[in-house]
C-alpha cells in the first residue's frame, strides 16, 4: 500500500507556484494545458491530456474553489480568487474530480 | 413547519421582488446585489459562532466566503462604472428581513437554531434566485453587471442545493 501511495503521489505531483497558461486545451505530450473555474463550473468539464502535461486550473470567480479527484489522488485544496493550481499527470486513467465547497460542480480528467 | 415560523419565514424573504425589472436602475440593482449579500453574509458568521453543527458551520463559513466575494467584485464593478447603489424599497425590505431573521436566530438554541437557520437559507436562496432571473439579470442596463450577475448565478444555485441537502440531513437526525 505504501508503494502504492507513493506511486500515486509521484505521477500527480502537485507543482508549487501554479501555472497560468493560454487558454485551452492542449494534445501533444508534456504541454502546458490550461483550463478554466468560472461560474462555478470546471471549463471545460471534460478535458483530455496526454502523459507529462502540466494542467493549470485557474479561478476566475470571486470566492474560493478546489480541484478534488474523487479517488483521492489529488487535491488542490481551496484556490482562492484569481489565484491557479497545476499538476503534472503521468499516469494513465480517468480521473473524476470535485469543487469540495460546491460539490455540485464536475469534471473529468482523462490522462492517455 | 409552525404557522408562525413560516409566517415569519415569508416576511423575512417574501419582499425580494417588489421592484420591476422594466423599473429597475442598475444603482437600485447594485443596491439589491449588495444587501442580499450582506444578509447572508450576517446569517452565516451567526451560523458560524453559534451552530454546534460541523455541517451548518461549514455553510455558514461557505456563505461568509462566497458572498463576501461577489459583493467585492459588484463594488468593484460600480465603482469603475462609477455607479452609486441606491436606496430603494426592495433592498430596504431584504435589509429589515435580514436583520428580523437574524434577530429570530439569535433566540433560539442547538438543533432550533439549525433548523431554522438552514430553512430559511433554502427559501432565502430560492427567492434571491427568483430575483436574479425576473428582476436583476433581465433589468440591467450595463452589460458588464449583467455578466456579472449570470457568472455568480450559478453559485447561488449550487448554495440552494448545498442548502437542501444539509436540511435533508437535519430531518434525518429526527
Amino acid at each position: 500500500m505504501t508503494a502504492l501511495l507513493l506511486f500515486v503521489a509521484m505521477t500527480l505531483a502537485p507543482i508549487p507556484g501554479g501555472y497560468s497558461g493560454p487558454a485551452g486545451s492542449q494534445k501533444e505530450s508534456g504541454q502546458r494545458v490550461a483550463l478554466v473555474i468560472e461560474a462555478t463550473s470546471f471549463m471545460p468539464a471534460s478535458a483530455t491530456v496526454h502523459v507529462g502535461d502540466r494542467v493549470t486550473w485557474t479561478n476566475k470567480d470571486p470566492f474560493p474553489h478546489s480541484v478534488t479527484s474523487r479517488d483521492g489522488s489529488f487535491d488542490s485544496k481551496e484556490i482562492a480568487p484569481g489565484a491557479s493550481w497545476t499538476y503534472r499527470a503521468q499516469r494513465k486513467g480517468t480521473f473524476a474530480y470535485i469543487c469540495t465547497l460546491h460539490p455540485t460542480m464536475k469534471g473529468t480528467l482523462t490522462v492517455k | 413547519m409552525k404557522v408562525h415560523t413560516l409566517t415569519a419565514l415569508l416576511c423575512f424573504v417574501a419582499p425580494v421582488a417588489i421592484v420591476t425589472a422594466q423599473g429597475v436602475t442598475d444603482a437600485q440593482i447594485a443596491s439589491i446585489v449588495v444587501t442580499a449579500n450582506q444578509v447572508d453574509i450576517d446569517a452565516g458568521r451567526l451560523a458560524i459562532s453559534k451552530s454546534r453543527n460541523p455541517d451548518v458551520k461549514a455553510f455558514g463559513d461557505l456563505m461568509v466566503k462566497d458572498h463576501t466575494g461577489v459583493n467585492k467584485s459588484a463594488v468593484d464593478l460600480v465603482t469603475k462604472l462609477h455607479v452609486t447603489p441606491q436606496d430603494n424599497p426592495t433592498s430596504q425590505a431584504l435589509k429589515a428581513g435580514g436583520d428580523m431573521n437574524v434577530a429570530h436566530l439569535k433566540t433560539l438554541q442547538d438543533a432550533d437554531f439549525d433548523k431554522a437557520y438552514v430553512d430559511h437559507e433554502v427559501a432565502y436562496h430560492q427567492q434571491v434566485l427568483d430575483a436574479v432571473d425576473k428582476t436583476l439579470i433581465p433589468g440591467a442596463k450595463n452589460e458588464e453587471l449583467k455578466a456579472l450577475l449570470v457568472k455568480v448565478r450559478p453559485a447561488f444555485v449550487a448554495h440552494l442545493d448545498h442548502a437542501k441537502m444539509v436540511q435533508a440531513a437535519l430531518s434525518g437526525k429526527k
